[in-house]
């Protein structure tokens, strides 16, 4: 056949992950204070909620069901729940009241001040879920972003990141979806092993 | 409420592990720690998808030519993993579905076009899959999908962290039977999975291409799976444009979609 891919190819691809992951690790500090928020949320009975759309939205699974079901024997169950799996419910609020709306409507059902929300977006902007994080915001919850670098329909340069509803945003340094995508696995995996450390220094969560 | 000091054990204990007898109202070592912690992370997932990118370049590259083949002839991928490996199947069937469906197409984005590809995650239908579970056990959740809906232009890919899950290899053998084209991800050392596995002396084998990520994390594991899945959907979904005129008409117009602000 005469379309082929090579190894350098490949590699090629897998190089390209470096970047963000060096850019994650210079900010450090952020996913440290994520960490640490989030644990006293939790630690005071709250819960995390979680949602995105796309391939985000099993990113958004995959969250919950880390906090709810550890890998790691030992580690205790926190409660966290995902707003993308109750497809009834999402494509009947999508229908209704517009797909802009398919998290917010969720979070006022479910969501209580001491909670905390997890927004998942591969690009700077989702009006679903800034409109999520919102909504969380005004509740009272703690919010939190995992968000891409892509500029992508953002208007007056409002982006996730820079939204005065989220408290603590993780930006994975890339353009591309599959390389942020990739990061913010890494991101969350760390932020679900890390709160844990915070567990064994109840001290610290005053 | 006082509590008694042990002085010689809490001393063994804390030369041990010092960081968890440090003053507990030093907030600052706490976060101190968990930053070198996410750093030390980052670092390790970087070295292991080198690991990857060494050892199974080639045959990533010739995966993803034969899965490319499969989908020309008018083959559908079928997906499917335990737990969090349940939401890299349902990322991959949305990769293909959907192509760059975990975001929207962007005119300035690296992607050009990717054709829209038949692919279904088998853990995505709560209803067959806890029908399955009630009426038969858990281990035939994925192989009967396969027996209902396999043929033999179709390609079959599972994801374990362990290598060990029954449900996945009773859905490799059955994919076999079918004459699918089968690719595993694992991890550790490959578990079950790797004695299913395809080598050298043409033995039979129900995994004809297996991946490991050589780590003893869970996590770091699910990280660099998540790259060679996402490797193969880009090549995978590229080669087939190239081979299919008729998957090419079907091929997804990267335009600046509109967006409302909410």
């Amino acid at each position: 056949m005469t379309s082929m891919v090579n190894a350098a190819e490949v590699t090629r691809l897998f190089e390209l992950r470096g970047g963000p992951l060096r850019d994650l690790a210079e900010r450090a500090g952020s996913v440290a204070d994520a960490c640490h928020a989030m644990a006293v949320r939790f630690h005071r009975g709250g819960k995390l909620v979680t949602f995105g759309t796309g391939g985000a939205s099993a990113d958004a699974q995959h969250v919950a069901v880390e906090f709810v079901h550890p890998v790691i024997v030992g580690k205790r169950a926190l409660p966290a729940i995902s707003l993308t799996t109750d497809v009834a419910t999402v494509t009947g609020i999508a229908e209704r009241d517009g797909i802009a709306d398919i998290f917010s409507r969720q979070i006022r059902c479910v969501g209580q001040p001491g909670d905390i929300a997890m927004g998942i977006s591969a690009d700077e902007y989702s009006p679903s879920v800034l409109a999520g994080l919102r909504a969380a915001k005004e509740l009272g919850m703690l919010t939190v972003a995992l968000t891409g670098s892509r500029p992508d329909g953002a208007r007056d340069g409002e982006t996730i990141a820079t939204s005065p509803f989220v408290d603590h945003a993780l930006v994975a340094a890339s353009g591309d979806p599959r390389a942020v995508k990739e990061t913010h696995v890494t991101m969350y995996h760390v932020l679900w092993e890390l709160v844990h450390v915070f567990f064994e220094q109840p001290g610290v969560l005053a | 409420m006082t509590s008694k000091r042990n002085d010689t054990g809490n001393d063994a204990m804390e030369s041990l592990y010092p960081f968890l007898y440090a003053d507990s109202s030093n907030i600052d070592a706490v976060l101190d720690q968990v930053r070198a912690s996410t750093t030390a992370k980052a670092a390790e997932i970087d070295e292991l998808r080198q690991v990857i990118a060494r050892r199974d370049s080639e045959r990533i590259a010739r995966c993803a030519s034969d899965m490319a083949e499969r989908f020309a002839a008018g083959g559908r991928l079928f997906a499917f993993g335990n737990g969090g490996s349940a939401t890299d199947a349902q990322q991959l069937a949305t990769l293909f579905m959907h192509p760059d469906g975990s975001g929207s197409a962007h005119p300035d984005g690296p992607d050009g076009g990717f054709p829209a590809l038949p692919a279904f995650g088998l853990a995505n239908d709560t209803s067959v899959v806890t029908a399955l579970c009630n009426d038969v056990g858990v281990e035939v959740v994925f192989a009967r999908q396969l027996a209902a809906f396999g043929g033999k232009d179709d390609i079959a890919v599972g994801l374990s962290t362990s290598g060990n899950s029954d449900n996945l290899v009773r859905a490799f053998d059955e994919a076999t039977r079918r004459g699918m084209l089968t690719v595993g991800l694992a991890g550790y050392e490959g578990g079950k999975m790797a004695e299913l596995a395809s080598d050298e002396d043409g033995k039979p084998a129900s995994i004809d291409y297996l991946f490991v990520a050589p780590s003893a994390s869970v996590h770091r594991i699910q990280e660099a799976q998540t790259t060679i899945y996402q490797v193969l959907w880009q090549l995978t979904a590229r080669l087939t444009a190239e081979l299919s005129p008729r998957i090419q008409q079907n091929t997804v117009e990267v335009t600046h979609v509109p967006r409302h602000t909410g």
